[in-house]
């Protein structure tokens, strides 16, 4: 497999992913605001920080108004992380490398495309934004079940899932980031739906209903802190994609750096005490939690998709 | 609930087929005013069913179905790549099966010959020795290439993809107006196009017993296995593309996904000290055997060429002049592929294979001869002019349609390099029934079938249909608004 092609389907995985989580994302802010009085309305500019584009945000110059930052969020192309952003990146990496997909993988992300494409400029009023949203969460799972099942398991199928597990990896760690943030605020006002500002949080990830079937305990921060970020059965966990990630990079050849790095990680994830850290030692933990999430990826870049030696195969 | 009543349903009101007339040109599926030929017949009780919103409604369907399946080509315009969606009209083009086994024949037989004939030029040179065609045409072409003196590819063939450009004339005479055998392009359109009326008139498709192409891309996969120079059952194939810039860029990845080959660039590769080809892989370097080039000659080996590319790939015709690569087609088959050399092609055919071409060439003036350029400055307003270098449709003249003023031009331009032109008369195209802003009108169209030449001879059951959607024009290339057709080589013999 070239190791552009490599690139480019990595890249392909991680954008069909993030925008899977972006439409999440804000799917559950919207759901929230139907749940919270009106002296506490969640605030919106809360989206741009967990997808860390405020200062793209800043220089539109416009007021953090819901609809202004849903505009930014859903249909800006000046916003890397809109979601028509990253549609339009995902469909350019798999237009570039349809060769090695099956062909109604391109279908489905052309279709998906074209729809948000159309949409953009519209806005996304209230009325209208589950159904879309929910139609894009849709074609990005129908997107991952179509890898699933008709590739083959093959190197090009181990890059989709180092761009998906990194990206699943990065994603939980964002939102818990930016979740546990909003839940800084007066304590006194924000006490008696902290329970369902923490079901959002679980919400964003649809790790409501695994959690309580996980779990079996009422909601409580410290559960899922851990559940998000340490378990071993759920799909979103940090802990869990890095153990994905680890096996994929395993599949391929001089994998040895990288596995090292994945398996460093992991063993400090899991001995790291994180239930019952909060506010600032939190935000730090996570932050160092990504970065090493950036090492990784170098690791990916530098290994594979612009090798800094190349290896000559002997002639067979 | 209220009472409805029940009414028989209007007959919606379908074409009228009276009133198409193509006036003097050849129709494809009409014979006479209101009468289909005995080919179209199913065709034309269909489309004589429907009314004409029917029929948009269709057209629209597969518009969308072909923004869906991103059917696409690029055009450069205004400093910008445009990715436009293929234009596609429903009414297939019909030919039928007989007639189209003559072709067949008549296209195997052509370019066995011109292959021979490239051959012959860059080895013992018979065919001037003979004093067949003169050898001055040959050093004087810019696509003779001396670095190709001397080299035999596997099989002795050099054009192994070859994309003739044929038309029908007034009287149903199929004509071969040009031969394509340097990076011909539109073969994923012939596929798509099919793929296409499949999805939107399956219906159709009972009605007639229609030659399948799906076939095309295993065809090329075996051709190109052929060209490898290691013995293995599985070589490593690779289509070289110049990038998603180019108009075809949908075409190369298009071919590399259905035969399962990379789609590489030429950054993705590297020449080796041992001279062979190598492709950067996640695994390090591995082994290219055959390489299916989209590149022009000019762009392919800068050590060679053109030393400004930075879309081929150093060494490149070392390793394949030394035998360690296939390259399809060779670097200088171009050389037979000339608007001059063309006039000289039944000739070619006599000479290699001591047959009588079966596929007629269109008459042709070289401006190069004195009195065949005199004839052609007399009847410019008749004639087309093309120069002898140009692909796309650009840098002719079509004499019918043009003013004074270009002609004139086009006469100082013919004076001042005569070599660089030829002229034919303007054809009367064939027309077939195309569905324009909601009405069926009769629009010009060619044809454009594919042929492979590598340890044996393919030729497509068919092949692209290009079709001029501007009233009057013959003008068929996409890239100046052209439409195209699903070309239907049809049986029809008694089932």
């Amino acid at each position: 497999m070239l190791s552009e092609t490599a690139e480019r389907v990595y890249w392909f995985a991680r954008y069909v992913e993030r925008t899977e989580n972006i439409s999440r994302l804000m799917l559950v802010r919207h759901q929230l605001i139907l749940d919270l009085p009106k002296n506490i309305q969640p605030d919106w500019k809360l989206l741009v920080d967990m997808l860390g584009v405020h200062e793209e945000f800043a220089k539109t110059k416009r007021t953090p108004s819901e609809k202004n930052i849903i505009d930014f969020i859903f249909s800006d192309l000046k916003n890397p992380s809109s979601i028509i952003s990253t549609i339009t990146s995902a469909r350019e990496n798999i237009r570039t490398t349809r060769e090695v997909m099956p062909s109604e993988m391109w279908e489905c992300v052309n279709a998906l495309y074209l729809s948000v494409a159309k949409r953009s400029g519209k806005g996304l009023p209230r009325s209208q934004r589950h159904d879309v949203l929910n139609e894009i969460i849709k074609a990005c799972q129908q997107i991952t079940g179509l890898l699933a099942s008709t590739m083959n398991y093959d190197d090009t199928y181990q890059f989709i899932l180092l761009g998906r597990h990194l990206e699943r990896a990065d994603m939980s760690t964002r939102i818990v980031d930016a979740g546990s943030a909003s839940l800084s605020g007066d304590e006194e006002e924000i006490e008696p739906y902290r329970n369902v500002l923490w079901i959002s949080i679980l919400r964003s990830l649809s790790a409501y209903q695994m959690y309580r079937l996980n779990v079996r305990r009422r909601v409580s921060p410290n559960d899922v802190l851990d559940f998000l970020l340490k378990s071993p059965v759920f799909a979103r966990s940090t802990a869990l994609n890095l153990a994905q990630l680890e096996l994929c990079v395993q599949r391929l050849s001089h994998h040895k750096k990288a596995s090292q790095a994945i398996h460093g990680i992991l063993k400090e994830l899991a001995g790291a005490d994180i239930s019952e850290l909060r506010g600032v030692k939190l935000h730090a933990f996570l932050d160092e939690l990504q970065s090493r999430l950036g090492d990784i990826h170098n690791c990916i870049v530098s290994t594979w998709l612009h090798p800094e030696t190349m290896h000559q195969k002997t002639a067979s | 609930m209220a009472l409805t009543k029940k009414t028989t349903k209007p007959k919606r009101p379908s074409f009228d087929w009276r009133t198409y007339d193509p006036g003097q040109f050849y129709d494809e599926l009409i014979s006479t005013p209101g009468n289909p030929r005995k080919v179209g017949r199913g065709i034309f009780s269909y489309l004589n069913k429907y009314s004409e919103a029917h029929l948009m409604a269709r057209q629209k369907a597969t518009d969308l179905a072909i923004q869906e399946m991103g059917i696409s080509f690029t055009i450069y315009s205004e400093g910008e790549n445009i990715d436009r969606a293929w234009p596609m009209d429903i009414i297939p083009r019909i030919i039928p099966s007989k007639e189209w086994a003559g072709i067949e024949k008549g296209l195997t037989q052509r370019l066995t010959a011109l292959n021979m004939f490239i051959n012959d030029i860059y080895n013992d040179q018979k065919i001037f020795k003979d004093k067949v065609v003169p050898l001055e045409l040959i050093t004087s072409s810019k696509d003779f290439l001396k670095p190709c003196i001397g080299i035999t590819p596997r099989h002795g063939v050099w054009a192994n993809i070859c994309g003739s450009d044929l038309v029908r004339d007034h009287n149903g005479t199929f004509y071969v107006l040009e031969d394509n055998l340097r990076v011909p392009s539109g073969v994923s359109y012939m596929l798509e196009n099919r793929a296409v009326s499949k999805r939107v008139l399956p219906h159709l498709f009972n009605k007639h017993s229609i030659l399948p192409v799906d076939d095309y891309p295993s065809q090329l996969f075996d051709m190109l296995t052929s060209l490898s120079p290691r013995k293995s059952d599985n070589p490593e194939i690779a289509v070289l593309t110049p990038g998603i810039y180019n108009s075809a860029y949908f075409e190369h990845a298009y071919l590399a996904q259905r035969m399962g080959a990379e789609l590489v660039g030429g950054s993705n590769l590297v020449v080796g000290n041992d001279d062979c080809v190598y492709m950067k892989t996640i695994n390090g370097l591995e082994r290219v055997d055959v390489i299916y080039r989209r590149i022009n000659d000019d762009f392919l080996d800068p050590e060679v060429f053109n030393p400004d590319s930075c879309v081929g790939t150093p060494g490149l015709f070392r390793a394949w002049a030394k035998g360690n690569v296939g390259l399809a087609n060779s670097p200088g088959s171009g050389v037979a592929d000339d608007k001059i050399i063309y006039t000289y092609v039944p000739k070619i055919i006599k000479y290699y294979l001591g047959e009588d071409p079966i596929l007629p060439n269109v008459p042709s003036y070289l401006c190069v001869n004195d009195k065949e350029r005199e004839h052609v400055l007399a009847n410019l307003p008749t004639m087309v002019v093309k120069p002898a270098n140009e692909s796309g449709g650009y840098g002719m003249l079509v004499g019918p349609a043009s003013t004074k003023k270009e002609q004139d031009n086009f006469a100082e331009l013919i004076k001042k390099n005569p070599r660089n032109y030829m002229a034919q008369p303007a054809l009367r195209l064939s027309t077939a029934p195309t569905l324009c802003q909601g009405k069926i009108e009769p629009r010009h169209l060619d044809l454009r079938p594919f042929v492979l030449q590598g340890s044996s001879s393919y030729v497509t059951p068919g092949g692209l249909t290009r079709v001029a959607l501007r009233k009057g024009s013959l003008v068929v290339n996409s890239s100046q608004g052209g439409g195209s057709k699903d070309t239907w080589i049809v049986e029809t013999e008694a089932k």
